[in-house]
Parts: C-alpha cells; sequence; structure tokens
C-alpha cells in the first residue's frame, strides 16, 4: 500500500434499472481511481459520462435498487484504513446469464442499515460533499448560518451552541463572505448564485473533513464568479491541506484546479494520469476522446477555417447496450482502417503508458 | 456597415418595485433601471453578441426588442418601422420576422407534446392554409435542417436530451422563417462538445438563411468567436461595444478588461490588466447605482487613480462616445 493514497476506488460498478426500457443501465461500469493525499483529482466527461454516479456510489448515497453491486471502495483515515462498501455484498443477489444481469435482489432494508454503518464516522468527518445548485442543496427555510451551525455541532469537537455560531461565522470569512456577521442570519434565497456557492464551501468545510468532493462547483455561474470559485477552492485546499476531488464537464475549469485527471466516458475512465500529461494538445500519447474535448473548446486556435468550431459529433452513447469494442468507436476521428476491427470488436484494456498514466485506447497501446 | 435591419436608440425598461402594506409609509416605490438607456443597430446578416454578468438586464433588452415585455421608453426601428408604436395586431406580422431562442428549454417546451405537433403549431400560426401534407413535408424538412433524425418527430420533448431539446427549440424558431433571431443563452448547460454542436449549426444557419443574431451569453468566449460585433453591458448600460475581436484582445473600459481576464486560462490577459484582481467586488444592486459611473464603485482604475471626482459626479455620467465609431466605450478613464 502506498501510504500517499488517501482514496482508492477498485473496479466500481453501479446500476439503475429502467421501467421505461425495461432494462438495466450500466451506468458506472469498473471505474477505478485513486486520489492521493493533498492532491486535486479531477473527473471530466460529457454528461451521462457517470461522473457524479460513482462519486455518489462511493458515498453511499445510491438508494435505488440496483444500485452500486460491485467494487471496493478504501479510505485512508488517521485511524487507518476503511472499506466503504463492506458487507454489502451480503445483501444482494444477482442473476447473471451470458454476462447480462436477468434479475436482481436486494434486501434494501439491511443494506441502508449497512451503509448506515458504514459512512456515519464517514459522511461529513471525513468526507464532505459540494453540489452543484447550491440553492438546492440547502434548507430554503433555514438560515445558512444555523445550517453550518448545526454541521458544527454534529461533526466537531465543540458542543457549546456560542462557540458553534464562532465558528460558522468563521468559516464564512474564511469563505470571502462580505459582512459575515450579518450574513450567518441570510436565508439561501437572499444570497446570490455565487455567494450561495461560498456558504456550500463554507458548510462542507465547517465539519473539517480531510477529503472534499465538488460536484461542479461553478457551473451555471457567470465567469467573473466562477473565476473567483475556482480561486477560492484552489486557496482553502492549499491552506487546509485537504485532498479534492473536483467532478466538472468543463475542461477548461477542471484544468486549472487539478493535479491528476480522470476522464471518463460512458461509465468507464479512458485516461488517467497527471494533468500536464493529459492535457497536452500535442500529445500522441493521450486518448482521442479526450483530444477532442479539448478542440471543441471553444477558443480561436480551435476553429476550422470555415469558422465551425470542431465538434464531437453523435452523442454519448446510453449504457443499456454496451459495444463489444471501444465505446467510443462510433465517434472517434482517429481509428484507421489498420485497427478499426480491433476497436470494433475488442475493449481496449487500461493500459500503462508512462508512469501514473494510463489509457483505454487501442492505438495507443500497439 | 450594411443598411441596419434594426435600429435601437435610447431602450428604457425600468420595473417599479412595489413596497408592500407594512413598509409604506418608509419610502415611496423604488425603480429598477433593468435596461437603462441602450442604443445599437444590427445589419443584415450580421451577429451582435451582447456580455454582461447576470442581472445586468441582457434578457430584458432581448425580450424588449421583441416586445415580449413592454419598454418604458426609446424606439425600435425594424426595417424602417417604429414597432414600439405598434399595438399588437399590427405587430403581429412583425412577430413572424422576430423570434428568440429561450434559455431553458425545459421551460419553453411542453414536456407531453410530440414534437411533430411542436413544429406544426409553429408552422400553422403564420401559413393558415397549408394543406396537411405541405405541413408533414415541412416539419420533415425543418428537422433535417437542424440535423436530428425524422423519428424524433414521434418523441416528446421529456424524451430528447438537452442537445437535442436545444435544436427543436431553433427547429421551432426557423418554422416561422424568420430574419432576425434573439438567441439568449442557446448554449448554456450544455456539454462543451454539445455546444461546438449547436454553435456551428447556428452558424450554417446564419450562412443559408442570411439571418441576423442578438446573441445574448455570458460565455465571453464564445461570444468572441461567433459574434461580428461585442456589446457589454453593465447595470443596464452598455459600456463597450465595438468589434469582438478588438474588445476582446484591446478592451478600453476596465468592466471588459476584468471580464476577459476573468476567463479561465487568459493568464496573458491577465497581466495586461494588473491590478484589475484587486478590484473590489462587492454585491452590486441595482435600486442604489452610486452616482455618475455606474462602475466606479468596483472600478481598478478609479481606485488606482485616486478616487477622481470626475467618476463620481453625478451630472456627468460616462456616456458612449461618438456613434460613428467602430469602437465605443463609456469610460472617463479608457485604458489603452
Amino acid at each position: 500500500m502506498n501510504t500517499a493514497e488517501h482514496l482508492k476506488i477498485e473496479d466500481l460498478h453501479t446500476y439503475f434499472y429502467s421501467n421505461v426500457k425495461r432494462a438495466f443501465i450500466h451506468s458506472v461500469n469498473g471505474v477505478s481511481l485513486t486520489v492521493n493525499k493533498g492532491e486535486t483529482l479531477g473527473i471530466v466527461g460529457e454528461s451521462g459520462s457517470g461522473k457524479s454516479i460513482s462519486m455518489l456510489s462511493t458515498m453511499g448515497l445510491i438508494n435505488a435498487a440496483p444500485g452500486v453491486l460491485q467494487g471496493e471502495v478504501t479510505l485512508h483515515t488517521k485511524q487507518g484504513s476503511e472499506s466503504l462498501l463492506k458487507g454489502l455484498d451480503q445483501f444482494v443477489k444477482i442473476d447473471i446469464q451470458d454476462k447480462r444481469i436477468i434479475s436482481v435482489k436486494k434486501d434494501l432494508n439491511a443494506w441502508n442499515k449497512q451503509v448506515e454503518n458504514n459512512m456515519k464516522h464517514i459522511r461529513g468527518k471525513e468526507i464532505s460533499m459540494i453540489f452543484q445548485n447550491p440553492k438546492a442543496a440547502m434548507n430554503p427555510y433555514e438560515t445558512i448560518g444555523k445550517q453550518i451551525v448545526e454541521m458544527v455541532l454534529l461533526h466537531t469537537e465543540l458542543r457549546n451552541k456560542h462557540e458553534a455560531k464562532e465558528k460558522a461565522v468563521y468559516w464564512l470569512e474564511r469563505v470571502k463572505i462580505d459582512s459575515p456577521q450579518w450574513r450567518f442570519d441570510n436565508h439561501p434565497f437572499g444570497l446570490s448564485g455565487g455567494m450561495c456557492q461560498r456558504a456550500m464551501v463554507a458548510m462542507a468545510l465547517s465539519s473539517e473533513p480531510s477529503l472534499l468532493i465538488a460536484d461542479e462547483p461553478t457551473t451555471g455561474l457567470d465567469a467573473t464568479i466562477q473565476s473567483k470559485i475556482i480561486d477560492l477552492l484552489a486557496e482553502l485546499q492549499q491552506e487546509l491541506g485537504i485532498t479534492m476531488v473536483l467532478i466538472s464537464h468543463d475542461i477548461s475549469v477542471i484544468s486549472r484546479l487539478s493535479d491528476n485527471i480522470a476522464v471518463m466516458y460512458s461509465g468507464t475512465v479512458m485516461e488517467q494520469g497527471p494533468a500536464k500529461a493529459v492535457l497536452d494538445v500535442n500529445s500522441d500519447k493521450t486518448h482521442p476522446y479526450t483530444q477532442a474535448l479539448l478542440s471543441s473548446v471553444p477558443e480561436e486556435h480551435n476553429l476550422l477555417a470555415n469558422g465551425h468550431l470542431k465538434s464531437i459529433d453523435g452523442e454519448v452513447p446510453d449504457t443499456i447496450d454496451i459495444p463489444a469494442g471501444c465505446r467510443f468507436y462510433a465517434r472517434c476521428k482517429m481509428k484507421h482502417s489498420g485497427i478499426e476491427k480491433q476497436c470494433h470488436h475488442e475493449n481496449p484494456p487500461f493500459q500503462e503508458i508512462s508512469p501514473g498514466h494510463r489509457v483505454r485506447c487501442w492505438l495507443r497501446i500497439n | 456597415m450594411a443598411f441596419p435591419l434594426l435600429k435601437v436608440s435610447n431602450l428604457k425598461k425600468h420595473y417599479s418595485h412595489k413596497k408592500g402594506i407594512l413598509q409604506a409609509n418608509k419610502q415611496s416605490d423604488s425603480i429598477i433601471p433593468a435596461v437603462d438607456d441602450i442604443s445599437f443597430d444590427l445589419g443584415v446578416n450580421e451577429t451582435l453578441g451582447l456580455v454582461g454578468e447576470s442581472g445586468c438586464g441582457k434578457t430584458t433588452t432581448g425580450k424588449s426588442i421583441l416586445k415580449l415585455t413592454s419598454s418604458s421608453s426609446g424606439s425600435i426601428v425594424y426595417k424602417n418601422t417604429d414597432i414600439t408604436l405598434l399595438n399588437e395586431k399590427d405587430f403581429r406580422p412583425y412577430r413572424k420576422d422576430m423570434q428568440m431562442i429561450f434559455q431553458d428549454l425545459d421551460a419553453a417546451l411542453n414536456p407531453k407534446v410530440r414534437i411533430r405537433d411542436v413544429l406544426r403549431e409553429a408552422i400553422t400560426v403564420h401559413h393558415k392554409n397549408m394543406s396537411a401534407g405541405e405541413i408533414k413535408d415541412k416539419t420533415e424538412h425543418l428537422i433535417s435542417l437542424v440535423n436530428l433524425k425524422k423519428s424524433k418527430l414521434d418523441n416528446r420533448s421529456s424524451e430528447l436530451s438537452g442537445g437535442e431539446k436545444r435544436r427543436v427549440g431553433i427547429a421551432r424558431v426557423l418554422a416561422v422563417e424568420p430574419k432576425f433571431i434573439v438567441a439568449d443563452e442557446p448554449t448554456s448547460a450544455l456539454d462543451v462538445s454539445i455546444q461546438a454542436q449547436v454553435v456551428n449549426l447556428m452558424r450554417d444557419l446564419q450562412n443559408e438563411f442570411k439571418l441576423s443574431y442578438l446573441f445574448i451569453s455570458h460565455d465571453l468566449q464564445l461570444v468572441e468567436i461567433l459574434s461580428h460585433r461585442v456589446a457589454v453591458m453593465y447595470l443596464g448600460r452598455i459600456v463597450e461595444m465595438g468589434p469582438s475581436m478588438e474588445v476582446a484582445n484591446r478592451p478600453l473600459h476596465p468592466y471588459t478588461a476584468i471580464l476577459w481576464s476573468s476567463l479561465h486560462d487568459g493568464n496573458q490577459k491577465e497581466a495586461q490588466t494588473a491590478g484589475s484582481q484587486e478590484a473590489n467586488w462587492g454585491v452590486f444592486d441595482f435600486e442604489r447605482p452610486s452616482t455618475g459611473c455606474r462602475f466606479a464603485p468596483r472600478c481598478p482604475v478609479y481606485l488606482k487613480k485616486g478616487k477622481p471626482s470626475a467618476c463620481t459626479d453625478p451630472e456627468n455620467e460616462p456616456l458612449l462616445n461618438n456613434t460613428t465609431q467602430e469602437h465605443q466605450v463609456a469610460c472617463h478613464f479608457p485604458l489603452g
């Protein structure tokens, strides 16, 4: 075991069942990720690629059946290593024929109880989450101050309400909210989008976690505010020395904060490696999907001669009927006759091409 | 510039904010100047980008031009007719020419109506005498224009993805064969890859049908590459307007400089406006615009120059300078 490892996810599989299509949706399909202590892992990918679901699965927040069916999540805390999904498989019976799931029987009550047991000293205390829409994630009927005080009382040593209030004001100040004493008594609807997101960050950090998961923290904010929130997250991470997992569909946000980047597509990680290596536009080692994502960012050098942006044609395939070959095959512009057959019929392995940099593509392996 | 298709002069839209019963004796009703005296013109086949932070009045401007909300004063001249003076009945023929792509298509499309009916409704509003066969041909033509499969016509909008809904929104607008389209954040909440597809589509359609766009967005990179000219709005006013490359690369107004420097990877641009990061980003409030230049309280130049009185002189709010010039700015101390 590497001592610097903080969170390790191995071969995670999460399913949903679609009543309309009468089929299992394989949302997270064998995701393996490693986050090192004090580092930022950026997870990037289009909507529906399973970024959020893999993190929600890690936190035990997927309630719907069948949910998480397979995988291993290890969190290294000061007290030692902890398996977050332990003992869950005994409550699930899966019937598999021809590598397809036919039915799943799950004892939901027992499952939920076990999740509670596993997670109650982890959520908040060890891992906090920032959600995409702060106004939906907060209680609209309570002042933001009260909500932060609740977190402080629940998760830290403080038991005195006055001290907890001081702590809450301290965190509001820490996230650079103007006049925190006064804002303490504001309701979420009385704050602007950017300020609400700051309050959310304050709330997440007030329980003093060692790992922060930020799910699309800047989506829907103005460019100026977005930039400020990113700066704030970077600054707080440096000062507090926490580990961060940042989820975004915006590769430019990811590139500003991450030490390591994982690119997800259709439920799997297509590429993971140091930010520099993954974002290198001129590299011939990165995944074609990563390159396509980078070149569809609206910037001058990405314009074609006719003034068009380079786009990725087609859409993310649904994860019900997963093709046998590479998932990106249908949209890939770099497949060529030499390897096309292999791409079409065989799923490429997740292979290390340089230290710490792994890619799932036949083109890069051959 | 080409013959202006649309000429907006001194457009104002003031919302009044009524005090409740309990506050009645405190103050009189306050006025919120959402759009405060803006003027611009737009040529045929041209795209004007309108940028600014949320709440600066971009969408209200778009809606006022289309008479979706009444304007308080000012004139909007479309092809030599002042449409502000027309009543709803006389304005009806113009509706066909001027359309809007809405920001939130989940709200703009009925989730239970099939796409075929969404488009048919839009077609028959202005072409009452079309036969069923003609309507069918036209809906199929429209759906192919926006690069969607014909089979999608039988889907309901709740069954479509974000990118597909966006295309249906565009197809519905094209159904009435407009000349001028207000595109309100047409790609917000879309993935970069899908965004690129939608932007490419908009550009193709512009070339094919000689469309003019008023492109409202807070995504500066997108505005920079899609628009011919850009207008930067701040608290209901246009503070800078000019060719998009020039505004992006050589901003004259301190606000524009800060906006562009906040782009994610604008390192070299950030250096240009060194010091702007220390700008005072307090909360801004429509109800209490500062006297004089509205940007002064947040302006780095104002602070650097030791708070010159010209900036806060209530009689001397900076106006966009001479309208014949290509690149205009409303600032006492422009950069550059």
